[in-house]
């Protein structure tokens, strides 16, 4: 089996500033990858380029074996490439329901005719995935309330919802446990692992170690823009480059 | 199990005023006059609601919906007088070249964001009203189009400010039918989250430049229905009906009733009209009521009369799903 | 190789035109630079320095210089009501960094456009829509020849009140802890704030400022042309907002340049379409700025995200 998504070469440069530097990582389906680094190593800048929010200066992307990397943000999702962003975003002024049937309608796709004339499988479609994706989270009860009504860790969860009413093959999260104490932390860990034992493949970027060394199953280690390791937890915990980079003095 | 809360009271009580209510009481007045607002009304209606979708909805501040409107009203206006083709054309045509136009504008501008693509819309409206106002040779120029023709429905003419009234009334109803459903629908949640955070929104696989240009083509086909409406009701359609001020009314009507909410575009249209009407004793004061209306409820009604939010507070108490069931009626929201 | 007079003319036409546009915008870049907020109502700040201007000389006619500083001075109080009753209000939270939100910029430009609408229909009722004239005696229009090309007094007095304006606005800015404060209100009011500078008072002195410069040029327009109406304002102060897009949005230098490209292609417009087409030319070229360089002509790029 080839790989999910094969990065190969990628490079970003902003002015003089190089914030992603010819790294090549590979994706497999249903792999669960932690991506770390200290600041500014050019984590999100990575989950940016392939996401589409950034273009890369050079290097190629492919997403199950066709290049992506010239691709918009929303053909690269509307391929089954999800992502959550650093800073939470979702629509405040929606309600749950609604917000989470944005990432469904994206993936399906609902035209202005069918809106007004439809009744139609893909709307039955729509609303099934969105309360599949609120059951998956255990929204569904709050599915009516305003967004911005949710707390801060539910909303972590709406987010992810929205991912997955997209049934994304890969998800891409973005320091999803930032701003979570840690009981919260250790929940969604466990719904992380949950989502991949259930085979969707998920890459993650995460500041908090313990949570990427207990899920992950490889590590993916970026400094200055460069990846200095990409291996098993284990393996890397223990390399000296990384210490060295990631703990700084300690090491 | 058929229970009272999904009957549609709300549009069932809109449907009884608007085609009996309003008619009655009108005709017992008897006046031409009484009826001429009642159309302007309605009219306004159709406008408000469709910038509502774009504004609203969307959150795309646009500044130049009149323009659309007076192209509608032109087209409408001409092919009755040049190539005498009457209502049942000149209608759909107004609306159809009202939304060619948008789209043909739309494709270069709709990557624009925020304060530029609003400046945008500005000069958009601004050179239509232009033309409007200068091509002399087919516009007629500032003295605008005369249309005497007249509604008629398949060779029978439509006498009366009554009849005329229904025939505005049907238009108006259904678009707002439509209109209603698009916001309303998965469609429209995809609209609102262009406005809640576009990004984002790219990021879940919505085409957001498409649909931008998507929204603002199908406002201007309301718009240029409501200026087909325009130029058969009051058989004169001149450029100074359709110029800023006139897009900033409409824009109005849609921040006083609460920016994403389409009752509120309705009462915000209806207040809008009414109102000048109303103090038509204290001399012309409508654009200054306008004006100090809107300063008001940005200031003290941020979220307008009917905003988004008592909207989905109202959408909350409707939803109702027991446990288990799929796919019920209302979560086609 | 010689030039037909004509364009010349033309020339002359379009700079003096381009100047008085400079003058709107300078005051319209000031106040958009210092909240990132549009300022709608600037426009009518032009009209009422005409028709302040107007109601001074009929009832003392003192010298012009006096008639601007007056107008000037009452621009400027303008600028504060201004500040005070469309933008003051949504600054509620001026603790978050919603100062430059877009929650603000938007309620603010559509506070400010309804303000503009009053003020307009406030004076149609007063004044009536139809043109005023101003007295002869001080019209600026006296005519001065310079060789092929006749240009008025005013073209004259107006470049150079221009040019006296923007020096003394970069005195003010570079050289004056006012024009430090507004600076760096500019660049970034949560840091302003923090060092300790009063941003509520540097919004206001921005407003009277550039307030100040849009009644002077509302003056000087209505001296020249002879006529004023309450509409005046609405085209130059499209014009203004074109020049700032054009110019990059915060460069007031490039605004200026601008402004004066955009009189020149409208008196060259005028050359070969009827002047009432004019007015295409500076809405093109603001939809072609922003389709083709959506920062500005003097703007660099960057990336959103």
């Amino acid at each position: 089996m080839s790989a999910l998504i094969e990065i190969s070469n990628l490079t970003r440069r902003f002015g003089g500033l190089v914030a992603v530097d010819g790294v090549s990582t590979s994706v497999a389906p249903g792999e669960l990858v932690g991506l770390i680094g200290p600041n500014g190593a050019g984590k999100t800048t990575l989950f940016n380029l392939i996401s589409g929010f950034t273009r890369p200066t050079s290097g190629t992307v492919r997403f199950k074996g066709e290049p992506i990397d010239r691709l918009k943000p929303h053909a690269i999702a509307a391929r089954g490439l999800a992502r959550t962003f650093q800073n939470l975003r979702i629509f405040p002024n929606m309600s749950v329901f609604d917000n989470v049937s944005v990432g469904a309608v994206g993936a399906i796709g609902q035209s202005a005719l069918q809106a007004v004339f439809g009744r139609g499988a893909r709307r039955d479609e729509i609303t099934a995935r969105t309360f599949a994706a609120l059951d998956r989270v255990g929204l569904t009860d709050r599915a009516g309330e305003l967004a911005a009504n949710l707390s801060y860790g539910k909303r972590k969860y709406l987010e992810i919802a929205r991912a997955l009413a997209m049934k994304p093959d890969l998800l891409i999260l973005d320091e999803p446990a930032a701003g979570l104490d840690d009981s919260e932390t250790a929940e969604l860990a466990r719904f992380i692992r949950e989502l991949n034992r259930e085979g969707l493949a998920i890459m993650l970027v995460e500041h908090d170690m313990n949570l990427v060394m207990s899920i992950t199953t490889r590590v993916v280690v970026l400094s200055s823009g460069r990846k200095i390791a990409d291996d098993a937890p284990a393996v890397v915990r223990a390399d000296p480059a990384v210490l060295e980079a990631y703990l700084g003095v300690e090491a | 199990m058929s229970d009272l809360r999904r009957l549609p009271l709300v549009p069932l009580a809109l449907v009884v005023v608007v085609f009996g209510a309003v008619p009655w009481v009108l005709t017992l007045f008897g006046k031409g006059y009484f009826f001429q607002v009642a159309d302007l009304i309605l009219i306004f209606v159709l406008l408000s609601a469709s910038l509502h979708l774009v504004t609203g909805v969307a959150g795309l501040l646009h500044l130049g919906h009149a323009a659309f409107y007076g192209i509608g009203a032109y087209v409408a206006a001409l092919m009755g007088t040049e190539l005498k083709l009457g209502f049942l054309w000149g209608l759909p045509a107004g609306g159809l070249a009202a939304a060619v136009l948008a789209l043909i504008v739309a494709l270069p501008t709709m990557r624009l964001v925020s304060i530029y693509f609003a400046v945008a819309t500005l000069a958009i409206g601004q050179m239509i009203h232009t033309v409007l106002l200068n091509w002399v040779a087919v516009t007629k120029g500032p003295n605008g189009v005369m249309l005497f023709s007249g509604i008629r429905l398949f060779d029978i003419p439509v006498k009366g400010p009554l009849a005329v009234y229904f025939v505005v009334a049907v238009v108006v109803a259904l678009s707002i039918v439509a209109i209603h459903r698009l916001g309303h629908s998965y469609y429209g949640n995809a609209l609102r989250s262009l406005r809640e955070d576009d990004q984002c929104a790219d990021a879940m696989g919505v085409d957001t430049v498409r649909l931008k240009i998507e929204v603002f083509t199908l406002s201007a086909f309301f718009a240029g229905l409501a200026g087909g409406l325009w130029a058969y009701t009051t058989g004169y359609v001149s450029p100074q009906d359709f110029n800023f001020s006139n897009s900033i009314l409409i824009l109005a009507m849609v921040v006083v009733g609460g920016l994403g909410s389409l009752p509120g575009a309705i009462v915000g249209a209806v207040l809008l009209i009414l109102l000048p009407e109303v103090l038509r004793g204290f001399g012309d004061l409508r654009n200054v009521i306008v004006g100090l209306v809107m300063f008001g409820s940005i200031l003290f009604l941020p979220k307008g009369l009917i905003g988004e939010v008592s909207a989905l507070a109202l959408v909350r108490r409707h939803f109702v799903r027991p446990k288990g069931e799929v796919a019920g009626r209302e979560v086609g929201w | 190789m010689s030039i037909d007079p004509y364009y010349l003319q033309q020339l002359a036409i379009g700079l003096s035109q381009g100047v008085i546009y400079a003058l709107m915008a300078i005051g319209f870049t000031l106040i958009f630079g210092v909240l990132n907020v549009v300022n709608f109502a600037h426009g009518e700040i032009y009209t009422l320095g005409a028709f302040v201007g107007l109601l001074v000389i009929a009832t003392f006619a003192p010298p012009l210089v006096v008639v601007l500083l007056l107008v000037a001075a009452v621009g400027a109080l303008f600028g504060v009501g201004l500040e005070r009753i469309a933008f003051k209000p949504f600054r509620r939270f001026s603790d978050e960094a919603s100062l430059k939100s877009r929650a603000m910029r938007e309620s603010t430009l559509m506070s400010s456009l309804a303000v503009s609408i009053v003020v307009r229909e406030a004076l149609e009722i007063g004044f009536g829509s139809q043109m005023q004239t101003m007295p002869f005696e001080a019209m600026i229009n006296k005519p001065i020849a310079l060789g092929p090309v006749t240009i008025v007094t005013g073209d004259v007095i107006i470049f150079a009140v221009a040019v006296v304006m923007l020096v003394a606005l970069q005195w003010l800015l570079t050289r004056t802890r006012v024009g430090l404060a507004i600076r760096a209100v500019s660049a970034n009011p949560l840091g302003a704030k923090y060092v300790g500078i009063d941003t509520d008072r540097t919004i206001v002195t921005t407003f009277a400022v550039g307030s100040m410069m849009g009644a002077a040029a509302g003056l000087l327009v209505g001296l020249y042309y002879g006529s004023i109406f309450p509409a005046m304002g609405f085209v130059p102060g499209i014009k203004a907002f074109v020049a700032m897009v054009m110019g990059g949005l915060s460069s007031i230098p490039g605004a200026v340049i601008c402004a004066l490209l955009l009189g020149l292609s409208e008196g060259l417009a005028t050359t070969f379409v009827s002047s009432n087409w004019a007015d295409m030319v500076a809405y093109g070229f603001l939809v072609v700025t922003l389709i083709f360089f959506p920062q500005g002509l003097f703007g660099a790029g960057r990336e959103r995200v």
